[in-house]
């Protein structure tokens, strides 16, 4: 990453973090999108607390989609699982396919109004891509690799934990990151269910027909998005690098 | 020792390696040559069990591999296959320690092994200790792939086209380096190839495969003078055979008594390097000399040519 890159970055998380502590201070900057006098800055609720409920949700669910998707990948790439594969990527597309919105109408009926229809629709929705990476990372493992950990007597265990995931490492953790990011969007209509997060200011615009509102949520949540989707990549090119392969290869 | 007793395999009704029999001796390196699709991998790899026999067994010093977990057999096996299946996220002197690890070797010993085994294979551990395998060129791939292979000093090391992946003037280097490092150490090597000089450079005893039949297991100049079967003659070739025999046949057997003038050939040459050098210098004879230089004798053209068919 080049100094400017750095830099830029470095004043955007600045920035997102003095908004968030103190949106005061940015209420001239929002105060021509206003009518009626109406607030320039979102009024009913810290900035902060939605923030952090807003990451909490997307982590947990984001986490709990790891640990599936991740479970399964390497399910259905064992022999045992082999038969398996082509259900499990139609479940977990059907998971893709099904828009939150939707998921959102139904789980509510279930579980509720709150976090947990929305933890279930990001869960779901996370799902696919991390699935998908784990599969790819663990079929592009070259057969040469395999037969020679095989032939020196690595258990499957060994070969799985030694040599298989090591080397899926890279490509798993670029299917957790496009899954953060997309679950970071989403997580916003988790507010109409009555879900803790950033989505509330933004509905809070639509329903007042207050513009800065809408900006404000949408700024937040963008940023968010740029600054964990660019912390990721550098942690993906961290562990391609200490797996031996040069940085360029993975990016 | 290891002793093949009718070993077979089928796939459904194809069979890929047709009750095959052969014993290959403490120390030798036996080859097994083919067209491609004869049987000779999978023969290889049920040795080490990688592929489980329909019928037949297999022998190690005396041991029924079937009794040994296969895991347990394998760390007991050096195995190196073409392309050499590097672990590209470990370096050369995590590769070469793996099967030292998986045997819980303390690090001490595994560290003082891997240094052993570069020095071995003319690899400064310096140098290449902390590479990884995408930095190494394919020479250097091919030497960490046997030294990996040789780590926890097997007695048996079984080796699929080891070299078919380098080009002809590295893989004859590869080829003499071997042949050194399995002289010192005393391996007993099973080696699959398609190539017939590398089965007559390297191989104490050649097996030809045709078919999932093994045709026959001999030694090299045997294999020459005494084919089994048209295909094996074929397979040996027609017009190298009779320079094959002279390379398979060293200066000591045609030397004759008396000097010559020339450049001396060393006695421990073989017959095809003295006729090549006999017919480039233009002379009848050159003198022949000892490891230490004094002229033991002498060689000449017509007495090399009499090696070069089979006794009547």
């Amino acid at each position: 990453m080049s100094a400017f890159s750095i830099l830029t970055r470095g004043l955007a998380l600045f920035m997102l973090a003095v908004f968030i502590f103190a949106p005061q201070l940015f209420a001239f900057a929002f105060e021509p999108l206003t009518a009626n006098n109406a607030p320039a800055i979102y009024n009913q609720g810290s900035l902060l607390s939605l923030t952090l409920s807003h990451l909490r949700i997307v982590v947990g669910a984001t986490l709990a989609s790891t640990v599936v998707a991740v479970a399964l990948g390497i399910f259905v790439t064992r022999p045992a699982g082999l038969d398996f594969l082509p259900l499990s990527r139609s479940l977990v597309n059907v998971g893709q396919t099904f828009p939150p919105i939707a998921v959102l109408a139904i789980a509510v009926p279930l579980v509720g109004f709150g976090e947990k229809p929305t933890f279930i629709a990001l869960f779901l929705y996370g799902l696919l891509p991390i699935f998908e990476n784990t599969l790819s990372g663990l079929t592009q493992v070259s057969p040469l690799t395999l037969e020679a950990a095989k032939g020196m007597g690595m258990s499957p265990r060994q070969r799985l934990f030694q040599i298989e995931l090591p080397l899926a490492l890279p490509v798993i953790l670029t299917g957790i990151r496009l899954s953060v990011i997309i679950s970071l969007g989403t997580a916003t209509i988790g507010s109409t269910v009555a879900a803790k997060g950033l989505g509330e200011v933004i509905i809070a615009g639509l329903q007042s027909n207050n513009v800065a509102f809408i900006l404000q949520g949408g700024l937040v949540v963008a940023l968010l998005a740029v600054l964990i989707h660019d912390g990721l990549s550098v942690a993906e090119r961290a562990v391609a690098r200490r797996l031996g392969r040069p940085a360029d290869e993975t990016t | 020792m290891i002793e093949i007793e009718h070993l077979t395999r089928r796939y459904g009704s194809t069979v890929v390696v047709d009750d095959v029999s052969l014993r290959v001796e403490e120390g030798a390196i036996a080859v097994v040559v083919g067209t491609s699709g004869a049987g000779k991998s999978t023969l290889l790899r049920m040795i080490n069990r990688l592929v489980e026999p329909s019928a037949g067994r297999v022998l190690i010093d005396g041991q029924d591999t079937r009794t040994v977990p296969e895991d347990e057999l394998r760390h007991r096996i050096g195995y190196v296959i073409q392309g050499y299946g590097l672990f590209p996220h470990r370096t050369v002197a995590e590769n070469i320690a793996t099967v030292p690890r998986l045997l819980g070797w303390g690090s001490k010993r595994i560290a003082a092994r891997v240094n052993e085994l570069l020095d071995l294979f003319q690899l400064d551990p310096a140098e290449f200790a902390r590479k990884f395998p995408h930095q190494l060129s394919g020479g250097q791939q091919q030497r960490v792939g046997v030294a990996r292979a040789l780590a926890a000093r097997p007695a048996l090391l079984l080796m699929d086209e080891p070299f078919g992946a380098l080009d002809a003037v590295i893989r004859a280097k590869a080829q003499e380096d071997l042949l050194a490092i399995q002289r010192r150490l005393g391996t007993t090597i099973v080696l699959v190839t398609h190539d017939m000089n590398e089965a007559f450079q390297l191989g104490d005893r050649i097996a030809v495969m045709d078919q999932a039949r093994l045709l026959q297991y001999a030694t090299p100049t045997e294999l020459l003078t005494r084919p089994a079967e048209d295909f094996v003659e074929r397979l040996v070739g027609t017009v190298e055979r009779p320079f094959r025999l002279l390379s398979l046949t060293g200066v000591q057997a045609a030397l004759e008594p008396g000097g010559a003038e020339g450049e001396p050939i060393a006695l421990s040459d073989n017959l095809q390097n003295a006729l090549s050098q006999l017919v480039w210098s233009g002379r009848e004879s050159l003198p022949v000399a000892d490891p230490n230089g004094v002229i033991v004798g002498r060689i000449s053209v017509g007495g090399i040519l009499a090696h070069g068919r089979p006794p009547a």
